[in-house]
Parts: structure tokens; C-alpha cells; sequence
């Protein structure tokens, strides 16, 4: 155990030193020079000196990536270019509001989906079991900005219940996590589903059935359980994607969290930003899915390296 | 030379070649797959033909009607500067297929290459191939889009080619699962011991053989295309004004939610119907053609 933690720990690590050269790489990828599409074309040769500069770009690469990589370990990650404050304060000023939606948003997602993956299996090959898994379907094929709009549209223009956008409020969150949890909710009810028929299918039920146990004791204390391991770690999966998912969301709702923060650091081509963001939710990812492979390990031992992901996925 | 039993050196009785002319029909005899085949082939006329039977000219604006609610003159109605929505979508429908064209084709030719070269080649190769493919991984398709955008610069051939590299690293992952198991198959090593070539083992056996699981992904893969796409196009990262892409009339029709909402509503519903289809289409044939998947 103790040492398939350290190994996990070990490539978790790798994959962070990755994601820090990726990031470091974005603004030297840049076709032409970075300086002047930043700047502008109207930017004196003064102004292109100094920043080149200040950010250490007439450095060698080298240098320049052990510079940065300094930097990100000491929490500098750099200055916005457009408002001139430190790149990490403004992540961490956005990163609550990104949490509180995607946290919302997971646990509208379990909620729905492992209601709908039960009752699918349940009542499998009926019209419950149908409409649950259409819908499921439905769910990863509907645009997330079209369904918040959608919702936009139902539940404030037309019965004005619910704020239109721009709070951070409770009223603010509904639409905005609601749009996140039904979408995320397809693949944990169709994995709860795939779960469920298989274990409902195993001869330990059917003795649980034989010896006169009540329907309901059945599902959920012989069934669910077991069918609950490949689930619980495809939530833990979907933590991290949801702060990805989040993006398009806040822009629908204007919702003022990271996802809002990266696209306007784009339009506005604020390269140090958008590179802090990049490293900032890829170590997000990586640490929520190396705790998701340790703890599943500590739950499940019969899990071991390399197996991780393709047993979960 | 021994002898070989020849039924060694031929695939596997179970895998179902994508040649077979049996799953066209296979398809039609599923009612799910018939409709979504049938919408798909009527989407595709459209792309190709729509823009000659579109009413007005997408981009020309119409002052003396905007935002006309549906009527017999602008069937769908008109947006913000009076251009006609229902051929803005029958342009758009042209673009949404260019989009799942040249992204998936980026991603499957790559990805293919990537997966392929990293399960043949082994040691060394497959492991930093491998490495680098679980670093991109570890960042969000659409953030790595959107990376990839920042990179490039916000353009609808951008985020087209943005999507098709995002979708490369799990497209990777999988053709090297696939291959890695063909190439432990008794037929390839009986091949292999009667002294085949390595480009002969790799055209004639592990190709064809791995190719039924890439169909079935690249076409799961289109919906995720056109769903991308869209997103970046939405979010101002695509296709830019006045260019008809399905995304970016969202997102004028997002600015008039409250005075018209037919802006949003058919752009969306045709995002919609696309993606539904094509992902019933990738569900069915992953039914008929890699079944232990699901």
C-alpha cells in the first residue's frame, strides 16, 4: 500500500513538472513575437524592451524555465499584464466562486444520477429504464450554454423566479449549478446503471432475493454498495472536470470565477494570466485525481498501479 | 519453414471487420441508428446544398425588420440587424460540418499515429509518448482548447484545429490499448515467427483489426467536435461575427434573451439534434462492432 502511494505520488509529480513546462512553453508558442501581440502594433520600442524584460524573455529558455519554475514554487506566479497585480491573487480572488458552483453542481450531478441510474436498472428494459438513459443521452448532446440558456429563458423571463445573472448569491447559484449538475449527472447514472444491472444479476442477490428479503434492502444494502465503487471513483474524476466544465457555464450566467477569468485573459491576450491559469487548474486536476487513486486504493485494495484509470474510466 | 496452421495467421473469428458490408445493415435494422443515420444524411444535404436554397444572404442585414419574430418572410425570424436566422442556419449547418471534418480528422490521423507508433515501438518511445499524453490529460479539453486558442489567436480554423489537438491525448491512449492487444494476439506473433515484416504486420493486421474501436470513437468524437467548437465560438473564442456558426448565433442570441427568443432557441436546438445523433449513431456501433466496451 505504502508504497503504491509513494509510485502514485512519484507520477503524480512527473505530470505536475509537465504541466509547468506546458505552461511555462504557451506564451514561446506564440507564432511572431508575444511582445508586440501584447502590446500591440502601435508600441514604441521602449515599451517592447521593457517588458521583454520584465518578463525575462530576452533570457535563455532554459534559464527563463528554471526562473519561472522558482517562481511557481515559491507561489509567484507571475503579474497580470493588463492590471498589474500579482497573477495568483487574482486566481485566488475568482477560484471560491469556481468552487461553490462546481461543488454545487457535483452534488446536484449525484443526486440525479445515481437516482436515475437505479431506478434505469431497476426497472431495466422498461419505459423508466428508456426515458432515464434517452435522457442520459440527451445530457452529454445538449450544448451546457444552450441548456442555461434554456433555463435562463423558463425560469426568469418567463416566470421570473430567479435572478438573470451576475450574483454570486444563493438565488444566483441555482440556474448556473443546476445546468452544471444535470449535465455531469449522465455519466454517473449511466455507470450506476451499468453497476447495478451487473450486480443485480449476481447469485448472491438472487439468495438474498430467495430467502425472502424485502425489495428495497435488496437494492440498497446488497446491491448499491457493491455497484458503488466504479461510481464513487468516476465522481472523483468528475470533481476535477467540472472546474473545466465551470468555464462556459460562468460565461452563460456571468458568474465572476475562473472560467471568466480565463476567457477574458485571452480576449485580452494577458499571456501571464493565462498561463497561471493553465498551471493553476492542471495542479488542481492532477492533486484532486491523485487523492481520488489514493483513497480508492485505501478502499478498494485490490487495486494496483497502472490499473488506476483505465479501471475507473 | 514449418508449417503454419493458416487459420492462426488470419484474425480473429470474433472481431468484425469494418469492411463488412453487414453494418450498414446492422444499423438500418436498429431503429435508434436508422433515424439517427437518416437526420445525419439530411444534415449533410443540407451542408452541401443549403446555402443554394437559403431564402436571403446570410450576413446581409434587413433594417426594416429587426428582431422580426417568425414569419412567412423570415421563417425563423430575424436577429439584432435584421439578418434572416433560417439561412444563417442553413450556412451555419455547411460550417458545423467542417468542423467535425478537419477537428476529427486532426485528432484521428495524430492520435492514431501517436497511439500506433507509441504500442509498436514500445521501451523508451512509448513511455515519453505515453508521459506527455497523461500531462495533456491532466488539463481540461476544453482549457487545453482554449489554450491552444490564446496560442493561435481567436479564429474559427483555430478553434477548429484547438479541438482536433485537445482531442488527441485520450485518442492516443486508446489506439495504444487496442494495438498493444492485437499485437499480443496468437496471428500477429504466428505472423512475426514465419518472418512477416513489421509495415506488413502493421498495414494488413493490426490496422484493420484496431480500426472498428477508432470508428467507433471517432464518430463519438465528432459530436464532442461540434460541441467544442461551438463553445469556443460561443464564448468568443471562435468563429467571429459575422461568420453563421451555430456557437456564435448563440451568443448574439444570448444579448436578446429577454426579446427574442428565437435567437437561441434553433441555433441550440440544431447544436442539439446534430450531436444527439451522432452519438446515437457511435452507441449503436459500438453495440455492433466493439460490444465488450460498453
Amino acid at each position: 500500500m505504502k508504497q503504491y502511494i509513494l509510485q502514485r505520488l512519484a507520477s503524480g509529480l512527473i505530470v505536475l513538472l509537465g504541466i509547468s513546462i506546458f505552461s511555462f512553453a504557451l506564451i514561446h508558442l506564440i507564432p511572431g513575437d508575444p511582445i508586440r501581440i501584447m502590446l500591440g502594433e502601435n508600441a514604441t520600442a521602449e515599451q517592447v524592451h521593457a517588458l521583454r524584460e520584465q518578463l525575462g524573455l530576452n533570457q535563455p529558455l532554459v534559464t527563463q524555465y528554471f526562473h519561472y519554475l522558482s517562481g511557481v514554487l515559491q507561489g509567484d506566479l507571475g503579474t497580470s499584464f493588463k492590471t498589474g497585480r500579482p497573477v495568483l491573487s487574482e486566481i485566488l480572488e475568482r477560484f471560491p466562486a469556481t468552487v461553490k458552483l462546481a461543488a454545487s453542481g457535483m452534488f446536484l450531478a449525484i443526486c440525479i444520477g445515481i437516482t436515475m441510474g437505479v431506478l434505469a436498472a431497476r426497472f431495466k428494459d422498461t419505459f423508466i429504464d428508456f426515458s432515464a438513459m434517452s435522457i442520459a443521452t440527451l445530457g452529454v448532446s445538449v450544448p451546457s450554454f444552450w441548456l442555461g440558456i434554456l433555463l435562463i429563458m423558463l425560469f426568469t423571463v418567463k416566470l421570473g423566479w430567479l435572478p438573470i445573472a451576475g450574483g454570486t448569491g444563493f438565488r444566483d447559484l441555482v440556474l448556473p449549478a443546476v445546468t452544471l449538475g444535470v449535465l455531469a449527472s449522465t455519466v454517473i447514472s449511466r455507470l450506476t446503471r451499468a453497476g447495478m444491472v451487473e450486480v443485480l444479476s449476481f447469485d448472491y442477490i438472487r439468495t438474498a432475493r430467495a430467502k425472502g428479503l424485502g425489495e428495497r434492502a435488496v437494492l440498497f444494502v446488497h446491491a448499491f454498495r457493491n455497484a458503488m465503487i466504479p461510481v464513487v471513483t468516476i465522481i472523483g474524476l468528475q470533481i476535477a472536470s467540472l472546474l473545466g466544465g465551470t468555464v462556459i457555464i460562468e460565461r452563460v450566467f456571468d458568474w465572476p470565477g475562473l472560467g471568466s477569468l480565463a476567457i477574458s485573459s485571452i480576449a485580452s491576450r494577458d499571456f501571464p494570466l493565462v498561463q497561471g491559469i493553465i498551471l493553476f487548474i492542471g495542479v488542481i486536476f492532477v492533486l484532486v485525481n491523485m487523492l481520488v487513486d489514493i483513497v480508492y486504493s485505501l478502499i478498494d485494495p485490490r487495486i494496483e498501479v497502472g490499473q488506476t484509470k483505465e479501471g475507473a474510466s | 519453414m514449418s508449417q503454419v496452421n493458416p487459420a492462426v495467421l488470419s484474425p480473429p473469428p470474433q472481431q468484425v471487420s469494418v469492411r463488412e458490408d453487414g453494418i450498414v445493415r446492422k444499423l438500418w435494422n436498429n431503429p435508434k441508428s436508422r433515424y439517427s443515420m437518416l437526420i445525419l444524411l439530411m444534415v449533410i444535404a443540407v451542408g452541401i446544398m443549403g446555402p443554394w436554397f437559403a431564402p436571403h444572404d446570410p450576413t446581409k442585414p434587413y433594417y426594416e425588420s429587426l428582431l422580426a419574430e417568425p414569419s412567412a418572410e423570415h421563417l425563423l425570424g430575424t436577429d439584432s440587424i435584421g439578418r434572416d436566422v433560417f439561412s444563417r442556419l442553413l450556412h451555419g449547418t455547411r460550417v458545423t460540418l467542417m468542423v467535425a471534418v478537419m477537428a476529427v480528422s486532426i485528432t484521428f490521423f495524430t492520435g492514431t499515429f501517436i497511439g500506433v507508433t507509441s504500442a509498436f515501438v514500445g521501451g523508451v518511445v512509448d513511455t515519453v509518448l505515453m508521459r506527455i499524453m497523461d500531462i495533456l490529460l491532466a488539463i481540461p479539453n476544453i482549457i487545453m482548447a482554449m489554450a491552444i486558442v490564446a496560442i493561435l489567436g481567436p479564429s474559427l480554423t483555430n478553434a477548429m484545429i484547438a479541438v482536433g489537438i485537445a482531442g488527441i491525448p485520450k485518442y492516443a491512449r486508446l489506439t495504444r490499448g487496442s494495438t498493444l492487444s492485437v499485437k499480443s494476439s496468437g496471428y500477429v506473433e504466428a505472423s512475426r515467427a514465419v518472418g512477416t515484416s513489421q509495415a506488413r504486420i502493421l498495414l494488413f493486421q493490426i490496422m484493420p483489426n484496431i480500426m472498428s474501436t477508432l470508428l467507433v470513437y471517432t464518430t463519438l468524437q465528432i459530436g464532442i467536435a461540434i460541441l467544442d467548437t461551438a463553445a469556443l465560438s460561443f464564448i468568443g473564442l471562435g468563429a467571429q461575427p459575422p461568420t453563421p456558426e451555430w456557437g456564435t448565433m448563440l451568443s448574439e442570441g444570448k444579448e436578446y434573451i429577454t426579446d427574442a427568443w428565437w435567437l437561441a432557441t434553433f441555433p441550440g436546438l440544431s447544436i442539439s439534434i446534430v450531436v444527439f445523433s451522432v452519438n446515437i449513431l457511435g452507441d449503436a456501433l459500438r453495440d455492433i462492432l466493439d460490444p465488450k466496451s460498453n
